[in-house]
């Protein structure tokens, strides 16, 4: 077996400390890849004309680290050229324009990684139990992602 | 972890989340339930305990043993020891 094999890594995490675009890309970066891409959540300061004030997560942590290895397998069966996944998603409080999420894929080439970093995020919003709660001047929000197929979006 | 410390032996340990853990009021209780129950049977058996939750019946899945399960007529196998969440709209990333 070859010393550098750079045999293909999930990074999966859930904290409640500030994300470090840093730390998740050097997760994945790799000799035999080309490409690292990158989403990064941030928070809004707005939301249909209210100000938000901070968010707040929680989650079913057993669950949703999962759910999120789940979510790396089917990407490796989609994109088999895809070296390694890394999914950081922050939990507690998240001030306004930090990180709540950031996910990172290293792909010998740029289509793969591009497309499986997509795939991520659009699946981790219709599968993975972390809820967000936004917290207004006056009041504050549990919110439901438009992916999520059992939420009653007729309110 | 917390949910693991309600646990006591012949009972299933239910888990609350968001919105459903502020109607409830608690995180976590065990609940003796039936062996063998549907999955709607076994929201009208939470429900009684905590009757606030009835508003979010329509939004709201079950995850048995960390699989979704749907409000209806699915027959549930309960082990002592399993682990139930009530799963409102999931609103991660």
């Amino acid at each position: 077996m070859e010393e550098n094999e750079d045999v293909p890594k999930d990074f999966i995490k859930l904290k409640s400390e500030k994300l470090s675009v840093d730390e998740v890309s050097e997760l994945v970066v790799s000799p035999y890849c080309g490409a690292v891409s990158l989403f990064i959540g941030t928070t809004r300061n707005n939301f249909e004309g209210k100000k938000v004030i901070h968010l707040e997560y929680e989650a079913y942590t057993s669950m949703a680290e999962t759910e999120i290895k789940t979510i790396c397998r089917d990407v490796r069966q989609k994109w088999p050229s895809v070296k390694h996944i890394a999914v950081h998603h922050r939990l507690g409080v998240v001030p306004i324009t930090e990180a709540s999420v950031i996910i990172a894929v290293s792909s010998p080439h740029r289509a793969e990684s591009l497309e499986a970093v997509m795939y991520c995020i659009n699946t981790l919003k219709a599968s993975v139990p972390i809820w967000k709660k936004e917290i207004y001047e006056d009041e504050y929000s549990w919110k439901e992602n438009k992916e999520c197929f059992w939420a009653n979006s007729e309110k | 972890g917390g949910p693991e410390r309600c646990l006591l032996p012949g009972q299933v340990s239910v888990l609350y989340f968001a919105r459903s853990a502020e109607l409830a009021g608690l995180r976590c209780e065990t609940l003796s339930v039936p062996r063998e129950i549907t999955s709607l049977q076994l929201w009208e058996e939470i429900v009684k305990v905590h009757p606030r939750l009835a508003v979010i019946r329509d939004q709201v899945v079950f995850a048995v043993r960390q699989e979704y399960v749907l409000l209806g007529d699915q027959p549930l196998v309960l082990q002592p020891g399993d682990e139930i969440a009530i799963i409102p709209p999931i609103s991660g990333g």
